[in-house]
């Protein structure tokens, strides 16, 4: 096998496994730091996706519709804690139902609003050669952005207030509530935050993936699978989960099939839970 | 109170029933108004009430109007085998237009064979379905690349690369490019089957650069092909490689593809709305008055209004809306003036013979037609089905059997 080809399987590896991660991370700070499992993040991507696209054919550039789109989807977030998550705390399969209807409701809202296709914004048409093998720039730099956002989450978490009555609140809820911290604000906060990166990852990956009503199935399944796999501890478990189950499949798709490919995620992911019933993350010492 | 409203709105309904049941006739239609699939049922649901709309207006069936007993799958296979039971159990309907894959198809197809009555099938699909309950007007596969592959090959060079959605129709597909190709002296160069969620494309985009051909066919569904081709023109290939495809267009999937990324993107289908003649361009004016411009008509729809019209023009010939008789007229070489042309019904088949045009994405999200293969007809489908000799034939004929 030549060089070049064994580079751009790496790169682009690299680059799916981002992708992964990037439309994961919103589930897992929130499953991770209210236990909450929301059944409607991808219909949250789809929010971000629509959102970005809205305000591109209003005639901002991309670059500010993706802070458009976070804060769209975050207020969206706020507002969906208040009305229902808050109802159901403590009540886990409660909690997937209302937000697997909720997503529904998205969806068929996505349909009534913009119709079945709207026109994509295109990748940017930059590519660069490895060799022979030439490769679109905009999925490269995916994996900076995954990078950039695993950064912020953690300093997000560590050194501000917010985090640290987040993690008080998940880990010692009793205490939390006892020192004075009003848990269901921080649940509040939390939930949105989940929300505006799921509503990041729409908007950032419109590129990539076109805004459908139904593009949440897309991330939905390959997204809660990392999250299981990953664990208790949400941040550094949902990367390596990303990078071995994401990156893992595309390294099989490009030396088999794709179908092969499809099968390793779902086979390893199999194998884990099955090693690691609790997640990859169950005994590490680590908090985040 | 509760019982009273009850028998109330029972009293009503039935008398709702039998008013009902004077000079009008009932057809049934399934489609996915709904769910993931929506981007091709919603149409293919206009379409139907366009055409009953037509009908009517012209006289109806038999001086009967048609009334449309209408359901929405919601892109789920359960939602068509419940309707379709309850269309032809309860509805008392005289003909069914419904389905839009292959599955939703053989879903259906036993119902209505079992209680008799002609069920129109309108999409593009992997071709073979054979039973004489059942007639096809969307194109079949190889009525579709046999055209294609000629001409990708002669234009673009014998290196071929398939691309192409692991289920029925993506793998019948590929057993045709392999044929055509061989007949055609071209070789296929490498393949690649995707699982039907796919959104990473970067291991295909590999694969096709290290394997090097000239063209490659791409025929992902729904909105995971518009994915494949951004990434596909951002990395530059489009230069080298030409695109083709039996499926692009036919979920407009033209209009979410970057112009950059769709430009050069070669299709084959039984229509365009770019399709020239007087009989299109009167279709496309109701179309838009009814719908407006913002959506163009997909093959589909224009699937659905020839099967209503087709039905329509055989039960008025027949005088009767009885299953037998309506059949018989469809097998009697029927012929209808269609927004694609003049499209014929095969007796055997019960396929259309119709108009292909290959087209060729442009710069503002559309189509333009390259060349019009007039009046082509479903080979394969004629050559292995004839319902006229074999009425008792249920079978969905693969090429390889």
């Amino acid at each position: 096998m030549e060089l070049d080809f064994l580079a751009t399987v790496l790169l682009s590896s690299l680059s799916s496994a981002s992708i992964l991660l990037i439309a994961t991370l919103g589930l897992a700070v929130v499953y991770g730091l209210m236990g909450v499992i929301n059944l409607a993040h991808g219909e949250f991507i789809m929010v971000g996706a629509y959102s970005a696209l809205t305000a591109t054919q209003i005639g901002l550039p991309f670059l500010l519709a993706i802070p458009f789109a976070v804060v769209t989807t975050m207020i969206i977030g706020a507002v969906v804690e208040l009305l229902i998550i808050r109802k159901l705390y403590g009540r886990l399969f409660d909690t997937m139902l209302a937000t697997w209807g909720l997503g529904m409701v998205f969806n068929q809202v996505a349909i009534l609003l913009f119709g079945t296709v709207s026109p994509g914004i295109g990748m940017p048409q930059w590519s660069f050669k490895v060799g022979d093998y030439s490769l679109a720039v905009y999925p490269i730099l995916m994996i900076f952005v995954a990078a950039v956002m695993l950064a912020f989450i953690y300093l997000l978490m560590t050194h501000t207030v917010y985090g640290m009555k987040a993690r008080a609140s998940i880990q010692q809820p009793q205490m939390a509530q006892a020192i004075g911290i009003d848990s269901s604000r921080v649940n509040t906060m939390t939930f949105a935050i989940g929300s505006g990166l799921a509503g990041l990852a729409g908007a950032i990956l419109l590129p990539i993936i076109p805004a459908t009503p139904s593009m949440g199935l897309f991330f939905a399944v390959k997204g809660f699978l990392t999250v299981v796999v990953a664990g208790p501890v949400t941040l550094t478990g949902s990367a390596l989960a990303a990078l071995g189950l994401g990156g893992g499949a595309s390294v099989t798709a490009s030396f088999m099939t794709s179908v092969v490919g499809d099968v390793f995620f779902f086979l390893v992911t199999a194998i884990l839970l099955w090693l690691y019933p609790m997640g990859i993350s169950a005994k590490w010492r680590r908090k985040l | 109170m509760n019982k009273l409203l009850a028998a109330l709105s029972l009293t009503t309904a039935l008398t709702m029933t039998t008013s009902a049941a004077f000079a009008e006739v009932k057809i049934g239609a399934i489609f996915d108004l709904s769910g993931g699939l929506n981007i091709y049922g919603i149409q293919q649901d206009q379409a139907l009430d366009l055409a009953v709309a037509s009908i009517n207006e012209a006289g109806g069936v038999n001086g009967e109007d048609i009334v449309v007993v209408g359901y929405d799958a919601q892109s789920e296979l359960s939602k068509y085998t419940q309707f379709a039971q309850t269309a032809v159990l309860r509805d008392g309907i005289s003909a069914m237009f419904a389905g839009l894959t292959s599955s939703s198809r053989e879903a259906l197809r036993p119902i209505l064979r079992e209680a008799n009555i002609p069920y129109f099938y309108s999409s593009l699909y992997e071709g073979g379905a054979c039973d004489r309950n059942t007639f096809v007007t969307g194109s079949s596969a190889s009525q579709q690349l046999s055209i294609l592959m000629k001409w990708a090959v002669e234009n673009y060079g014998p290196r071929v690369y398939i691309m192409a959605p692991d289920y029925n129709f993506g793998t019948i597909s590929g057993y045709w490019i392999h044929k055509y190709a061989e007949e055609l002296g071209a070789e296929v160069v490498g393949e690649d089957y995707l699982p039907l969620s796919m959104t990473d494309y970067a291991p295909t985009i590999q694969k096709i650069q290290a394997a090097k051909p000239d063209v490659v066919v791409a025929i992902p569904v729904g909105s995971a092909q518009t994915g494949f081709l951004e990434q596909f023109a951002a990395a530059g290939l489009k230069e080298d490689i030409g695109l083709i495809s039996t499926n692009y267009g036919s979920g407009n999937q033209q209009i979410v593809v970057s112009p950059q990324a769709g430009e050069g993107y070669m299709s084959v289908m039984n229509y365009f709305p770019s399709a020239s003649g007087e009989t299109n361009a009167k279709f496309l004016a109701a179309w838009e008055e009814a719908y407006g411009t913002d959506t163009p008509v997909v093959t589909g729809s224009v699937d659905v209004w020839n099967a209503v019209h087709l039905w329509a023009a055989a039960a008025n010939q027949a005088g009767t809306t009885d299953t037998d008789e309506v059949i018989a007229a469809l097998q009697s070489g029927i012929s209808y003036e269609a927004p694609n042309g003049t499209v014929t019904l095969e007796p055997g088949s019960h396929h259309l013979r119709q108009n292909m045009y290959i087209a060729r994405g442009n710069a503002n999200n559309g189509f333009d037609i390259v060349e019009t293969f007039t009046d082509t007809a479903p080979t394969f489908e004629n050559e292995i089905c004839n319902l006229v000799d074999n009425p008792d034939v249920v079978e969905h004929f693969t090429p390889e059997n």
